[in-house]
């Protein structure tokens, strides 16, 4: 493997990466494999108080250690029935504003302006970004001492608790955190013109759900007891699951989400796309400005994203703190008896939607659900990493392949101990479709179904493939008529895998024969599908995840005319080797 | 200014399974950084630098548990290139949270609750334990995360050929010099008789109990905790979990040593 250079990926934790196989002029596949070992953290709670849990969890990760604090704690208050007073939501909410400087001003000017700016990383950069660089370390300081100041430790503080909090600080500590964010605010408006000008390469570009919290009352915010996407829908937290879908892929040890069999994508952009009619002040302003259709299409946008909530942050902290100081008296931890109880709590980490959830019977914790930002980023990276390089390999930019991805994991913000160092690009053997059906294979018996039009010359090789595969004995082969009258043929059989057989335009040599994912077909505006708008309605996402299209580029599809010699040859191979 | 003239020695920091809490405090003493990477040559730190090299080390500083097959034999291969082996960390000096599962059954099903039966194409996991499992060990830093003084200072004395010197004293030194009240006296589950010095009370200085983040103290009496808290009426299975939260199968000996306690 390459490695990538990573000076400025400083707080990319954990070892990953992402490799994009290429067969000629298709992209066959594209992998975000996380190489963190698996620490089981949702079993390993299981025994412990609610108490135990809240110092455990955070543990997951040292750069969103107080989010899963946060959602930890809301969902043991949820559970048991918990009530706290409102300073300790305010100061809650102070601590939880601290995490979102500290993280985005590193990921904005650390790890990502470099790659625009043209330097290989923030070190290198100074000379050019000498202000910047300074400033933007002052910032994450800042942040860190919020933190600090909100839960004890920079890293992992214990301070944050059920019932409220061990200690609160001073009226002076608080006083000068209002003062300091008020110093930053020339330095955060710059920030925000800096990324919001960004020249933001267009691709990839392609819809997707954007999913986060939703503040109560109709406000911007980190914190929420629904989830609302882009599609305008809301979904109560303790259904997260009608949203996250969990499944495993085997390449990876963090789990996988889809929404309705689709990626969906989380974090600073989901979050702007769908609140940020509701931001006011300056961060109002600059979102009316700045905001735009491509936001809604383009992951590299987060960057800008992350600058206006930089922005929104330092504008809240002085209000927050005024309300802070309104109560003087610090309330004493809320003590509850509840010894059993179900609940979810849900916050925004700085890189997208954390959901906790617990399950409480005899005072110990019986059940642990955690579901990272990350994981539900992970098939969304995938995604569009399969966009980009499929694009950039058509408009033979394959040299720009391996650094166009890495961008696009890294506006991701990912963070794998809750991602990628590494960035690879494979050239597949020839015959790739060989070893890929081999491995089909052993998932389980799949089934066949031929697509096409027998009377248009190579559209007709899915139908006539078919046939033959009937022909010589193999089960559950389909033809396309077939499943329009009776339905799918992958009812009650999702554990074995699915293959249509297609002429699919790669624009390559004719004959040529790929498998791919289906779901690379459906990102693919250049590969035509006829079945696409039926399958994409009719299938659940574990059985997308398991069906594959094996394709042969046609010479011709003109009506009326014969089937040509390249695809008649590729089809007698793709007969062998299924047969056998 | 004749020490610029020696050749600067190697040292690589390395991250195994783990939240990288503390590479990331090492990344946090922004102040000293600088003099870190002028003090020597570092080799390798992923995290925060790409021209990483793989040759023969002085101080190799190792975070995080052994989790998969691929950790292992990295780590024996480290220990192979480099001189000295520092432990750093809760889960690189005693499993961490993640070594929870005391016996390799216990985790193998915790797995399969976890991932089911997909078959991982990547890399084997392997029940997670402390690098002195699998190594030897020259030093251990514990902490989660490590402190910033005492990192330094181990930092420090290492490079200068001498043995750290770290607190051989409980948590509850530290909280004394803080003027803390006792926690335990007013019947509340605190593990700071139990735990490494270093991190100066930090929780207690805030109303709240030890939890033991930073592991248990060699030599520490750990019987006496135990009884004490048996007499404030704490269940056995309470208090045993309670003591291996941080320090999974570092626990373990000492916990099979109280089995005999549980009438």
């Amino acid at each position: 493997m390459k490695k990538i250079s990573v000076e400025h990926l400083a707080r990319v934790e954990g070892s990953g990466g992402i490799t994009a196989t290429i067969d000629g002029k298709v992209v066959t596949d594209v992998k975000f494999t996380i190489n963190e070992g698996p620490r089981l953290v949702e079993r390993l709670t299981v025994g412990k108080t609610p108490e135990e849990d809240v110092n455990l969890v955070p543990r997951i990760c040292a750069i969103c250690t107080l989010s899963h604090k946060y959602a930890a704690i809301r969902a043991m208050e949820n559970a048991l029935s918990v009530k706290v007073p409102t300073k300790v939501h305010l100061f809650r909410e102070l601590m939880h504003l601290g995490e979102m400087i500290e993280s985005h001003s590193l990921h904005v000017y650390y790890l990502a302006l470099p790659d625009y700016v043209g330097f290989p990383n923030a070190i290198a950069m100074a000379s050019q970004f000498d202000l910047e660089v300074k400033i933007a370390l002052e910032m994450k300081e800042f942040g860190n001492h919020i933190m600090k100041t909100a839960s004890g430790r920079y890293i992992h503080g214990e301070n944050p608790v059920i019932g409220g909090f061990g200690k609160f600080p001073t009226k002076e500590e608080l006083l000068w955190i209002k003062s300091r964010a008020i110093q930053f605010m020339p330095f955060v408006l710059k920030t925000v013109n800096l990324f919001c000008e960004l020249d933001y390469p267009d691709c990839p570009e392609d819809n997707t759900v954007y999913a986060c919290c939703n503040p109560p009352k109709n406000k911007y915010g980190f914190t929420g007891d629904e989830i609302i996407l882009s599609t305008g829908a809301t979904i109560n937290k303790e259904d997260y699951k009608s949203l996250t879908n969990e499944f495993v892929v085997s390449h990876s040890y963090a789990k996988r989400s889809r929404y309705q069999g689709k990626p969906y994508s989380v974090g600073a952009l989901a979050r702007v796309n769908n609140l940020g009619e509701r931001l006011k002040g300056k961060a109002g302003k600059m979102y009316s400005k700045y905001f735009g259709p491509r936001w809604k299409r383009n992951p590299l946008f987060n960057n800008a994203a992350q600058a206006l909530e930089i922005l929104y942050t330092f504008e809240r902290i002085p209000r927050l703190l005024d309300e802070l100081l309104k109560y003087p008296e610090d309330p004493p931890l809320v003590k509850y008896s509840a010894k059993k109880g179900k609940g979810t709590g849900i916050v925004e980490a700085p890189r997208g939607l954390l959901i906790h959830s617990y399950e409480v019977a005899e005072g110990l914790v019986s059940h642990t659900d955690i579901i990272t930002p990350t994981a539900q980023n992970a098939e969304d990276i995938e995604r569009y990493c399969y966009i980009a390089a499929q694009r950039l390999l058509e408009n033979r930019k394959e040299d720009k392949i391996r650094d166009r991805m890495d961008l696009v994991v890294r506006a991701f913000d990912p963070c794998i101990s809750c991602s990628a160092h590494l960035a690879e690009v494979k050239k597949a053997p020839q015959d790739d479709w060989k070893e890929k059906l081999e491995e089909v294979k052993k998932k389980g018996s799949p089934i066949y179904v031929g697509v096409g039009k027998r009377t248009r010359s190579d559209d007709g090789l899915g139908i006539e493939l078919a046939l033959k595969l009937r022909n010589r004995g193999i089960s559950d082969v389909w033809l396309e008529h077939e499943i329009a009258q009776r339905g799918g043929p992958w009812k009650n059989k999702h554990h074995r895998p699915l293959v249509f057989l297609d002429a699919v335009d790669f624009r390559e040599e004719p004959g040529k024969i790929v498998l791919l994912p289906l779901h690379y077909v459906f990102s693919n505006t250049n590969l035509s599908h006829k079945l696409l708008p039926f399958i994409s309605g009719e299938m659940h996402y574990e059985r997308l995840k398991n069906s594959y299209v094996l394709g042969i580029q046609p010479e011709s599809v003109q009506e009326g005319k014969k089937m040509s010699k390249p695809v008649r040859l590729s089809m007698a191979k793709v007969l062998v080797q299924i047969v056998n | 200014m004749e020490k610029d003239k020696k050749e600067k020695l190697k040292i690589g920091i390395y991250e195994l399974t783990g939240c990288a809490g503390d590479a990331l405090l090492i990344l946090d003493c922004e102040k000293e950084l600088l003099d870190i990477f002028n003090a020597a040559d570092i080799h390798s730190f992923l995290m925060a630098k790409s021209d990483n090299i793989d040759g023969e080390l002085d101080i190799a500083f190792v975070e995080g548990s052994v989790s998969t097959e691929k950790e292992k034999k990295e780590l024996l291969d480290l220990r192979k290139r480099a001189k000295v082996v520092v432990a750093i960390g809760i889960c690189a000096c005693f499993g961490g949270i993640q070594a929870a599962f005391q016996s390799q059954e216990e985790w193998r099903k915790n797995f399969k609750a976890v991932y089911g039966d997909v078959k991982m194409t990547h890399t084997k996991p392997v029940q997670s334990k402390p690098i002195d499992s699998y190594i030897k060990v020259d030093y251990y830093l514990p902490g989660c995360p490590i402190g910033k003084e005492q990192f330094l200072s181990t930092f420090n004395r290492i490079l200068r050929g001498n043995p750290p010197e770290l607190y051989r004293f409980p948590v509850c030194v530290e909280c004394k010099w803080n003027e803390n009240d006792c926690l335990l006296n007013k019947g509340i589950p605190c593990l700071g008789p139990i735990t490494s010095a270093g991190c100066s009370s930090v929780c207690i200085n805030h109303n709240l109990p030890c939890v033991g983040c930073w592991g248990p103290l060699e030599g520490a009496n750990l019987s006496s905790e135990f009884q004490l808290l048996r007499d404030y009426g704490f269940d056995h299975d309470f208090i045993k979990k309670k003591m291996a939260n941080f320090s999974g199968t570092g626990m373990a000996d000492f916990l099979g040593k109280i089995e005999g306690d549980k009438k």
